[in-house]
């Protein structure tokens, strides 16, 4: 790592980032390259078909912003509820501690929006352009019919694919349906085709145009995610014992008579590279790890007669010490690594405990500021409170209200059944009434309890305070 | 457009907008919009419009405090005039 960041800053010069050399990656098969796809197809799947399904007649999943309500699924989550989100964000960073632990940059290399745009802007581009090499020599070529014809195809994909991501994601926070029918009725509103036009042009600036860029010089997590590296991490590798020294050699020929490693020097680690970066100079933070060279590699062996796996998934101390993979598993179960999954099972545990036991409904208490206290007809004393009743759950529900915590207490002014509409908060105005004789003065602490019909284990009391003057 | 300008302009805007994600998040997950007072007047934009609002006012007080950073960070060679 050192290394790397020594050159990173000598190529940084004081202008912060290197000038860019384009980086044309190669196409690549092989197992990784299939469980990338395999990824890309999951993930994008899941986000431009969720904001689709209905569920209790709305979108299932939906950020709603106008609402100030999050819809996923069965659940409805209330600004009141950023308890689950923070929970939600802890889970998501413990994940990301322990994945890099283990196996290094996973999320990088298969499952960041980064990566997947990327993939999906290439494949783009190699359908209208073709590969590397097509590619290289389309762009120094001089303008022709046919070259702009394959760039604007090109172009007019990226366009569309990227504006389509931006419906998309704003569709997570208005209703996508809304915003469809907005769209065609040219109804819709300034900021919504502001964010439209945002995010789908990032989509295209970060996927088509800086692709690794990003990696390298804005994203937080590729600068600290080497301090959760240590060496029974699994990092991508070149076996420099087995590889070097390189060169190519005919055919058949025996590389040890000719005092050659396995390496032919072929330089395809490097031609596929996204980050154009060439793997056997070592561990760079500009890896993301997302082992294209070692599919590469992998068939380039196959090729020549070697065994696979020249660069592969291995440790620092499994390089070192001559390690197999059953080593290298035994290695897995660390201290570090044992105090993350135990950290993050209690928190998932208590997170689904959470959220098995959410009360639906809510109660607060705001007293009346302008009366106090006053008397009222009968020998008693009158407080006013307004009760803020919020129903979580999308259905009706009726519940009861009472008071209790003095003798004599009752309510005035409220039915003994309500009826909450499904998902919303209402605010009751209550008078609370107690017999005056019985009463010093002063605060004196009462409860108001919400009770569900249905279900007379749902009780909710909250306090408030009953002053006689 | 230099490559000395976009490389600031990028520092400047890049941290910032990552910062105001963040602020916007907090922010609004504690205060209701609807709730807002502009010069002692209730807010009555959308909801829509007052977090996207939101959101570009932190990206530009995040983005001032960015610029700042890289103006003071000028070396002395730079702030003083070059001898021809």
């Amino acid at each position: 790592m050192a290394d790397a960041r020594e050159t990173d800053n000598q190529d940084a010069g004081d202008s912060l980032y290197a000038v860019r050399q384009k980086v044309y990656p190669r196409a690549v098969t092989g197992a990784f390259a299939t469980a990338r796809w395999a990824m890309v197809w999951i993930t994008q799947l899941v986000f431009y078909g969720l904001c689709w399904l209905p569920w209790n007649d709305r979108q299932a999943v939906l950020f709603h912003l106008g609402e100030r309500k999050f819809y996923i699924f069965g659940w409805v989550f209330w600004p009141q509820d950023v308890f689950y989100l923070s929970i939600l964000l802890i889970i998501s960073a413990y994940s990301l501690f322990l994945f890099t632990a283990v196996a290094g940059r996973l999320w990088c290399g298969f499952a960041c929006p980064q990566t997947v745009y990327t993939e999906i802007f290439l494949w783009i581009e190699k359908f209208f352009e073709g590969d590397r090499a097509k590619r290289m020599k389309l762009d120094a070529q001089e303008a022709s019919v046919g070259k702009l014809w394959r760039k604007s195809a090109k172009y007019v994909a990226w366009i569309a694919l990227s504006l389509w991501t931006g419906i998309t994601f704003v569709g997570y926070f208005t209703p996508i349906r809304e915003i469809l029918h907005g769209l065609s009725s040219l109804t819709l509103g300034g900021w919504e085709w502001f964010w439209i036009f945002f995010y789908g042009g990032f989509t295209y600036l970060m996927a088509g145009v800086m692709r690794e860029q990003v990696c390298k010089f804005m994203c937080p997590y590729a600068r600290f995610q080497g301090v959760m590296f240590d060496p029974d991490t699994l990092v991508i590798t070149y076996d420099e014992e087995r590889g070097e020294p390189r060169g190519s050699r005919r055919k058949g020929s025996d590389p040890r008579s000719q005092g050659l490693g396995d390496c032919v020097d072929c330089g395809i680690c490097v031609q596929v590279c996204p980050t154009g970066i060439d793997i056997r100079k070592g561990l760079q933070y500009e890896c993301i790890g997302c082992a294209a060279c070692i599919d590469a590699c992998d068939q380039v062996m196959d090729k020549v007669g070697s065994p696979r796996g020249l660069i592969r998934y291995s440790t620092e101390n499994a390089i070192k010490q001559h390690w197999g993979g059953r080593d290298i598993l035994r290695h897995v179960l660390r201290p570090r690594i044992l105090i993350y999954s135990v950290v993050l099972c209690i928190i998932c545990v208590t997170f689904v405990w959470a959220l098995a036991t959410r009360t639906p409904l809510r109660l607060d208490v705001i007293k009346d500021r302008s009366i106090i206290s006053r008397e009222a007809e009968g020998g008693m004393i009158e407080n006013v409170y307004v009760l803020n009743l919020m129903n979580m759950a999308e259905s009706d529900r009726s519940v009861q209200l009472a008071v209790s915590g003095l003798p004599g207490v009752s309510l005035d002014g409220v039915d003994a059944a309500i009826v909450m509409p499904p998902a919303r908060n209402q605010s009751l105005p209550v008078r609370v009434r107690v017999p005056m004789d019985e009463l010093e003065k002063g605060s004196h602490r009462i409860w108001f309890e919400l009770r569900a019909v249905d279900d007379p284990s749902l009780l909710i009391r909250e306090k408030a305070v009953f002053i006689v003057r | 457009m230099s490559e000395w300008m976009k490389s600031r302009l990028i520092v400047i805007l890049w941290p910032s907008f990552l910062m105001a994600g963040m602020a916007e998040v907090v922010f609004f997950t504690f205060i209701d919009p609807q709730q807002l007072y502009l010069l002692g007047r209730p807010v009555h934009f959308s909801q829509t419009a007052t977090y996207s609002i939101g959101f570009i006012a932190f990206w530009l007080l995040c983005a001032a405090s960015s610029a700042a950073t890289l103006f003071f960070m000028r070396s002395s060679a730079e702030i003083n005039p070059q001898p021809d």
